[in-house]
């Protein structure tokens, strides 16, 4: 299992690295990490790049027609990664606070982790090469109502995951501005 | 199956944003800001200032404190809109926040923080980071309180971070030590601040560092011992540091010996004392050295005669007949160890004189005013049979023997120079046989007729 799943096991290296890099922060300066503050404000913006880079690049290459720059289980694996590590940073940037529009933020990117989740388990329903196309020789060994009711619970999943995605995103690019305008331009 | 466009561009996705944004711009307008809310204000009652007594009572009017940034204004400028008081302190190079601003805009944030909840403090400062050097005192000497744990600002500000009472300084090191604390408020009073600047441990105070270390007794006596009714720093750098100054009290002298005690005490004991006599003008040496200080100095030492006679007086076997310049003869190391050189006199010791004893001439131990003529001590013999009367001695006589004596004058007579003085080689005594009255040819010649021939004295 965690042999055909590398990009969990990096991703969970990747969040104990950075978790000690925030325990050892709190023990020094003895106070959780302020959002505001260099360490805070840098994991915030790492995360958010990350989560970005998650929305943005998987499916950029998923609809590419002429450049094919590695297969898809690469692209999805790297997609994944970051999906991991980027909500876990952005995490650690909320100081613990969950209140207005910061928490909401921070509970859509939570919500859209699951989803992350639950789309790659209904994602290993349906067989694929190595590239992440349907694998035509396995899917026909497989029932069609089995098939059909994966296929059809992937497209759910997408109809949900996206939109999800794209509200966290809005919330986000929301919270971002705020921030700017509260805590950088107002001195 | 591959579309040109992202997932995050699709209708689905567009219309998910669109609504997102509607929700929050209609969340926004209920919730009346909340939103951006990092956390709720300070909701700890004070002084109504700006119509408000806390910070929660602003509610959700975030310009209240965060000025639009195209609107020129900073933070700083809406907290001292309120906060007029601490505008003016800032103002003011003597208070905290002007000793800490130092004349810089230093942004109120930087110290003090909200959204941190109702009852979170307001001021949040690292007491290890805060420069409290620039309030005047120093936190070098306090980095634990009496219980061993660090410092709060509570623990010294017990009324508030910007005023300070100076019993908590008291409080504090009666916990630590009592007595000393009770012992030093006493002598030096109660206004800690007024000696403690906090760089130093002044219970660990080095007073070797200072102008007067402390040695011997010294080390035993309490701080107000010497530095009596000192209130202030000034107070204890401008203590006398003179003998006299503490203990002229304690002077068994009643100061006869002046002031400089160090001249022969020290610090350890009164009774350790040492005079280096040869520091004054009357060196000590043969006897003197170990004679009684009282001996000499009966009534003082200041001023004590330095002449024989003052202390010798009594002791003078001459009776003063020698005059009271003892050291002619004497030395300091025995009064029988004299000498006299008779020669610094007028009367010169010469051939027999020099061996005789001084009693033979200076009788009775007289010997000032002792006659030097001859006769005073040399009766005119028989032999001159009173011829040379009221004539010096010496006309014919020297000092080694009587005998041998030149006849230098004419001799009476008739007999010529070369008769009566050059006879031969006669001497006085061949012809004046019993005194110099009477002569005789006798002894050399058969008759006392000197044409008789009557043989010379060859024969």
């Amino acid at each position: 299992m965690l042999r055909n799943s590398k990009e969990l096991v990096f991703a969970f290296l990747a969040c104990i690295l950075i978790a000690a890099s925030y325990a050892a922060v709190v023990f020094y300066t003895n106070q959780i990490p302020a959002a505001s503050e260099l360490y805070g404000h840098t994991i915030g913006i790492i995360g958010f790049l990350l989560m970005l880079a998650t929305e943005t690049l998987y499916s950029l290459r998923k609809r590419s027609k002429k450049a094919r720059w590695g297969p898809m289980a690469k692209w999805l694996q790297l997609h994944i990664f970051t999906g991991i590590v980027g909500p876990f940073m952005v995490l650690l940037h909320t100081s613990w606070k969950f209140n207005g529009l910061a928490g909401v933020t921070t509970l859509l990117t939570v919500i859209i982790v699951i989803s992350g989740f639950i789309g790659r388990y209904i994602y290993t329903r349906i067989p694929r090469t190595a590239d992440g196309i349907e694998d035509t020789g396995l899917v026909g060994q497989m029932q069609a109502g089995a098939l059909a009711n994966a296929r059809r619970l992937m497209s759910l999943w997408h109809t949900v995951h996206i939109p999800l995605g794209i509200a966290l995103f809005t919330a986000a690019f929301v919270h971002i501005i705020g921030a700017l305008y509260y805590a950088t331009l107002l001195k | 199956m591959n579309t040109p466009r992202i997932g995050c561009l699709s209708p689905l996705a567009l219309v998910s944003a669109f609504i997102t944004l509607l929700i929050l711009i209609a969340a926004e307008i209920i919730s009346g800001n909340s939103m951006f809310n990092p956390g709720e204000l300070n909701a700890q009652a004070g002084v109504a200032l700006g119509g408000v007594t806390s910070h929660s009572e602003i509610g959700k009017d975030c310009g209240q404190c965060h000025a639009p940034f195209w609107s020129g204004q900073t933070m700083s400028d809406l907290c001292q809109e309120c906060h007029a008081d601490i505008a003016q302190q800032i103002g003011d190079p003597t208070s905290m926040h002007g000793i800490l601003s130092q004349g810089a805009s230093k942004p109120c944030q930087d110290c003090h923080t909200e959204h941190n909840g109702p009852s979170a403090s307001l001021t949040v400062m690292d007491p290890t980071d805060f420069p409290h050097d620039e309030t005047g005192f120093s936190l070098f000497g306090h980095q634990v309180g009496a219980d061993g744990q660090p410092f709060a600002c509570s623990d010294c500000h017990v009324q508030g971070i910007s005023t300070f009472d100076q019993q908590a300084c008291t409080n504090c090191h009666r916990a630590i030590d009592m007595n000393f604390t009770v012992t030093h408020t006493h002598d030096f009073g109660e206004s800690c601040l007024a000696c403690h600047d906090g760089v130093d441990r002044y219970g660990d105070f080095d007073h070797s560092q200072v102008t007067f270390p402390l040695t011997g007794a010294h080390l035993q006596v309490n701080c107000s011992g010497c530095h009596i009714d000192a209130l202030t720093i000034s107070d204890l750098q401008n203590t006398p540091t003179t003998c006299e100054a503490c203990h002229i009290a304690d002077d068994a002298h009643a100061g006869k010996f002046g002031t400089q005690c160090g001249v022969c005490h020290n610090p350890s004991d009164w009774e350790d004392a040492t005079f280096d006599h040869n520091l004054a003008d009357f060196l000590l040496v043969g006897k003197h050295v170990d004679v009684p200080c009282e001996s000499c100095h009966v009534s003082g030492y200041k001023g004590t005669p330095k002449d024989c006679y003052s202390c010798h007086a009594q002791d003078d076997e001459h009776n003063g007949a020698y005059g009271t310049a003892c050291e002619t003869c004497h030395n300091p190391s025995d009064w029988t160890d004299a000498t006299f050189d008779h020669n610094l006199t007028a009367f010169t010791l010469t051939g027999a004189h020099v061996n005789v004893k001084c009693i033979d001439c200076h009788v009775n131990g007289i010997f000032k005013g002792t006659p030097q003529d001859c006769a005073a001590c040399h009766a005119d013999p028989a032999f001159h049979a009173g011829l040379f009367a009221g004539m010096a001695c010496s006309q014919c006589h020297n000092t080694s023997a009587w005998g041998g004596a030149s006849f230098n004058l004419a001799h009476p007579g008739a007999c010529g120079e070369d008769v009566c003085i050059n006879h031969e080689g006669a001497t006085c005594r061949d012809c004046h046989t019993s005194n110099l009255a009477a002569a005789t040819c006798l002894k050399c010649h058969d008759s006392n007729n000197p044409t008789d021939g009557g043989g010379g004295g060859d024969d």
